[in-house]
This record gives C-alpha cells, sequence and structure tokens, in this order.
C-alpha cells in the first residue's frame, strides 16, 4: 500500500514539463506503481492540452505579440508564417511512419540480487557501481549539476547513518521496504524529505530505491531557482 | 471524461472553431493519417496545432530557429507517429501535448545540460499512456483466443465481463457505469461466463 505521494505542485510541474529528468523520471517511477496518481496525472494533462489548443489562449497572445501594422492582428500571423507552413507540410508527409520498437526490459544487479529497471530510466548512463559495507550505489549520469541521482541498494539489515540534508532528498522505493523514525515505507513510496527531516532509514529485509538530492552548497542557486514556483514543496 | 467528448456524434461539419475545440473532428483527421497516411488530414492538423505550438515554443525558447524547430519536430511525429494514438486513452490535444512537451523537454535538456539522451519518451511514453487498462488487459488477457471469444459475446455481455475483468470494476460500480440495476448487471456477467466457459472448454476454468 502506498502511503507516499508526490505534492500537486509537483505534478503540475511534471506535466508541464518544468522538472529536470531527475525528478521527473521519480515521479514517473512513482506513477507507474500509483494508480491515484497515474489519475491525477493523466486529467490535468487532458486539462493543460485543452487549454493550450484553444483558440482564446492563441488569440490572447497574438494580441500580445502582434505590433503595428495595417493588417489585423490573426492575418499578419497568418502572413508571416504560411509559407514556412506549407513548406514544412510537404517536407514532413514525404517522410514513412515509424516502425514501433517493442520496449525492452532491463534488469540491474547488485551482488547477485536481479531487480527489472523501471522503464523511465531505460535510456540513462548508469557509473560502475560503489560499495560501502551493506550499502551499493550506481550513479545515474544526467550530468545536472548540483543534483545527483542514484540508484541506492541496502541489504538485509543494512541502514544509512542518520543524516539531515541542506537542500533536498527524494527518495522512490522501487523494490522492498524501510523504516525509519516516522515509520514505515513499502514499493511505490514517493518520500521527499528537507532539511528539517533528520533520519537513519533501516532495511531489515533489504531495498532498492531511487534517489535524488541536491548539494546543499549551491542551493541558493541552480535547483532553488527552478523549484521557486512550485516553492511549497520545501515546507 | 474525453473519451466520452470523442464518442459524440459529429454533427457540425463545419471546421471553424470558434470557441471550443472540436474533438471528435481532431480525432478523425487523425486516425486517417494513421491509417491511410491522409495528407490533406494532416495539413488540417497541421493548421490547427503548429500556430499553437509555435507560440507555446516561443514561450519557452528565445531563439526562433528553436521554437521554429518544435513545430517542424512535434508535427513530424504527430506524422511518423499517428498510428501509436489510442482514442480510448484520451483526446488526440492530450495525445499532441505529450507529444509536444517531449520534445521540448529532450530540447531544453539538449540545451541546458548538453545531453542528447532523449529520455521524455521513458518518462511521458506517447505509445501506451499511462493508465492501469493496458496493464490489467496484459495481465489477464495475453491470450488472443480468450479476447476473440469474448468479442463475440452480445455488446451488453461484453461491457460487463471487459469492465469487471479488464478494467477490474465492481459489480456495484459496473451497475453505476452503464446506468443498470445491480441485479442485471449480475445476471449479464453470468450469462457471459457461462457463454465462455463452453466456448474455452476446461482448461481456463
Amino acid at each position: 500500500m502506498i502511503k507516499h505521494h508526490p505534492k500537486f505542485e509537483l505534478i503540475q510541474a511534471f506535466v508541464n514539463g518544468e522538472l529536470p529528468a531527475s525528478l521527473s523520471a521519480g515521479i514517473a517511477i512513482h506513477a507507474d506503481m500509483c494508480p491515484v496518481c497515474q489519475q491525477k496525472i493523466a486529467q490535468f494533462t487532458d486539462q493543460v492540452a485543452e487549454v493550450s489548443f484553444e483558440e482564446q489562449y492563441l488569440d490572447r497572445f497574438i494580441v500580445d505579440s502582434v505590433t503595428a501594422d495595417s493588417k489585423t492582428a490573426a492575418d499578419s500571423l497568418d502572413d508571416s508564417t504560411e509559407i514556412d507552413f506549407e513548406q514544412m507540410i510537404a517536407g514532413i508527409v514525404k517522410s514513412p511512419a515509424e516502425v514501433s520498437v517493442p520496449k525492452v526490459e532491463k534488469t540491474i544487479e547488485f551482488k547477485g540480487q536481479r531487480y527489472k529497471l523501471p522503464t523511465a530510466l531505460n535510456n540513462m548512463a548508469l557509473s560502475k557501481t560503489a560499495h560501502i559495507g551493506k550499502l551499493s550505489r550506481t550513479r545515474l549520469q544526467l550530468n545536472e549539476g548540483e543534483i545527483h541521482t542514484s540508484l541506492l541498494r541496502i541489504e538485509p539489515g543494512g541502514g544509512v547513518p542518520e543524516h539531515t540534508h541542506k537542500g533536498f532528498e527524494l527518495t522512490v522505493l522501487l523494490a522492498g521496504s524501510f523504516h525509519d523514525e516516522s515509520g514505515d515505507y513499502n514499493e511505490g513510496d514517493f518520500i521527499m524529505l528537507d532539511s528539517s527531516h533528520q533520519h537513519h532509514p533501516i532495511s531489515t529485509e533489504g531495498c532498492l530505491c531511487y534517489t535524488v538530492a541536491n548539494d546543499a552548497l549551491h542551493f541558493t542557486q541552480g535547483i532553488n531557482k527552478l523549484l521557486n514556483p512550485i516553492g511549497s514543496l520545501i515546507y | 471524461m474525453q473519451t466520452n467528448l470523442l464518442s459524440k456524434p459529429t454533427n457540425d461539419k463545419s471546421s471553424h472553431m470558434s470557441d471550443k475545440i472540436n474533438h471528435p473532428q481532431l480525432c478523425q483527421w487523425l486516425q486517417s493519417v494513421a491509417q491511410n497516411r491522409d495528407q490533406q488530414a494532416f495539413t488540417h492538423l497541421f493548421k490547427f496545432f503548429a500556430p499553437k505550438i509555435l507560440r507555446i515554443a516561443r514561450g519557452k525558447f528565445p531563439n526562433e530557429a528553436q521554437a521554429n524547430e518544435v513545430v517542424q519536430d512535434t508535427m513530424s511525429n504527430v506524422w511518423r507517429k499517428a498510428h501509436l494514438f489510442n482514442q480510448d486513452k484520451g483526446a488526440v490535444t492530450t495525445w499532441v501535448y505529450t507529444v509536444m512537451r517531449n520534445i521540448t523537454f529532450d530540447m531544453l535538456r539538449k540545451i541546458q545540460g548538453n545531453k542528447e539522451d532523449n529520455l521524455s519518451d521513458d518518462i511521458w511514453p506517447i505509445a501506451e499512456s499511462m493508465s492501469t487498462e493496458s496493464d490489467a488487459f496484459d495481465d489477464h488477457l495475453e491470450n488472443k483466443a480468450l479476447l476473440s471469444v469474448i468479442d463475440k459475446l452480445p455488446q451488453s455481455q461484453q461491457d460487463v465481463v471487459k469492465g469487471f475483468y479488464l478494467r477490474e470494476m465492481s459489480q456495484e460500480q459496473l451497475a453505476k457505469h452503464l446506468n443498470l440495476p445491480l441485479g442485471t448487471v449480475k445476471s449479464r456477467l453470468r450469462l457471459a461466463l457461462g457463454k465462455l466457459k463452453v466456448q474455452l472448454g476446461e482448461k481456463y476454468d
């Protein structure tokens, strides 16, 4: 039973394509396991699409963007773009239909334990796995500056030493379970923590997590700027 | 909810959509592209979507060439991937939005992170939408023989069987959904199962 879900502000930013790949993938992985969020995403996508492609939406922008001209705003837009568009159509219809390739299921192995890789991670480059005690970690090389994304495997009985984060730390539990001072977490849980959280996760039966964390040192720039519109995410 | 819009009959043949999106018309065009590679239908779709995509892209990319690239790539994918659109999963606007958002995401990532890894279609699949229906479908009915047998049932019984087994709706939900008394749903389900058993024989018991 999934108990922890992304906030709606995060789902909105996800649908709008405004989140970095690391967080987008985290939400996609969660939604794959969570029908409730899946439905929220589907509904919100329908709404955003409807609004994006409504005529009024377009009209509003035409009025804003067209400078003084003897023609009406709408005519001017058509004139300036029509020729390009005709060429574009002619070029596009020459291309053949895409042959769809069925998605290949990928797996990842940690010390003999094999896991199915979530589809969202299928084309992400993986680094070599580092082992520290009962922890194994593989970085996903997303090249997002201070945001670090990993697959973290905790062997049965293992845990992560008590820590806090000056930035944020997202954990999506892919398999197994763990617990900390706040409670138990199960497969599919989407756990977003910030600096106010101090925790010491322990996994009795072992688990695999997808984690995204940022480097606190640079928090006031990069990611913070990105997350400002959804500031309530970090409370 | 979008599927309800789509299933409404197309009475209004006018292609001029003043204040509301003509979803059945868009759907007809896209299906004509998917099935017949219909260039004229594509031109209609292009004229509906391209100016709007251009406006949206201009808000995300200061460079006009990049905004044009979003239009080019999005409409190109609409043409090439039209067969992946499934009207049962949502409206054409939703599908085109997904294609556009994915193109934009990969382009921004290329510009900002200098990564050409094109992750968007893994994060937001455009073929199978993120719906439990398809999962439930695969789990229970990988066997095409079973599906073809269900398709031979009377429509009223098909609705109940598909709702109950493929969409995993309860009998109560189905009664509400189909606007039928609960008893009718139960008896149709029983009748349908009887027929399926006869058709499929013992091994599916």
